[in-house]
């Protein structure tokens, strides 16, 4: 209980973003399988077999959607230490061509960070209003 | 050895991923029932495989991921192609090629 406590809010959201979409994968997987005549015990031992070591399979995911997000959180934290440099050699400086540099400091934050967001460099984990479809079937 | 040759398919899964992902947004289970479907079940593909690679594909920026509401309301997570990953399928499959009638000439000429 401690330990589910002292993880990191982040990581605990990226294990159950995982965790539901492989349990998705195998749910409709053993529902196929009892479709074509299978029990339900033997439909969800076939559906496991077939998926391969789920484990291991959700622990490289965690990984590297935790990578993903470092990588993420430190150019975020990059540009925001540019863009307080920008707004603190705007504000200081009494040099008109230091200010400036200040000026085009914060530029360059701001541009960077909004073509991040349109470039879709967020967490997935935002449910969309609009719906799928799937020609495959009622999946 | 052994690295060669899982190097090799996930390669090629990937490619198969792009292919498939080029028609449609798709959730995993989706792309994996669509890649049986095309190869008549001649090939075989561990679902759980799927998962890591297409993470790995979203990292590089040839797919993005949306959580969304499947046909049963269920909540699913939907792949989408980017533009990136268009031009990295074009790339992938002339390189398949290329490759497939290089290894052809061999068999053909050994």
């Amino acid at each position: 209980m401690l330990t589910r406590l002292s993880k990191p809010l982040g990581r605990r959201a990226t294990e159950s973003e995982v965790e539901e979409e492989l349990r998705f994968h195998i749910e409709l997987l053993t529902r196929d399988y009892m479709r074509q005549g299978m029990s339900r015990q033997e439909a969800a031992d076939a559906s496991l077999k077939r998926f391969g070591d789920i484990g291991s399979v959700r622990k490289e995911c965690v990984e590297i959607r935790r990578r993903s997000r470092r990588l993420l959180r430190a150019l975020k934290f990059f540009l925001a230490v540019i863009l307080l440099a920008g707004v603190l050699i705007r504000v200081l400086s009494a040099d008109f061509r230091v200010a400036k540099i200040g000026e085009m400091l914060i530029a360059v934050a701001v541009l960077s960070r909004l073509l991040l967001h349109a470039r879709g460099l967020r967490p997935s984990n935002y449910p969309s209003k609009k719906r799928h479809t799937f020609a495959g079937g009622g999946y | 050895m052994a690295n060669a040759r899982t190097d090799l398919l996930q390669g090629t899964l990937e490619l198969l991923i792009l292919k498939t992902l080029a028609r449609e947004p798709m959730h995993g289970y989706g792309i994996v029932q669509r890649i049986h479907e095309a190869a008549e079940d001649s090939l075989k593909v561990e679902d759980g495989s799927l998962y890591p690679a297409l993470y790995r594909m979203e990292e590089r920026g040839w797919v993005t991921s949306e959580w969304g509401p499947s046909e049963n309301n269920r909540r699913a997570k939907f792949y989408k192609l980017t533009r990136r990953g268009r031009k990295q399928l074009e790339e992938e499959r002339a390189n398949w090629e290329r490759v497939s009638q290089a290894i052809t000439k061999i068999l053909q000429t050994a």
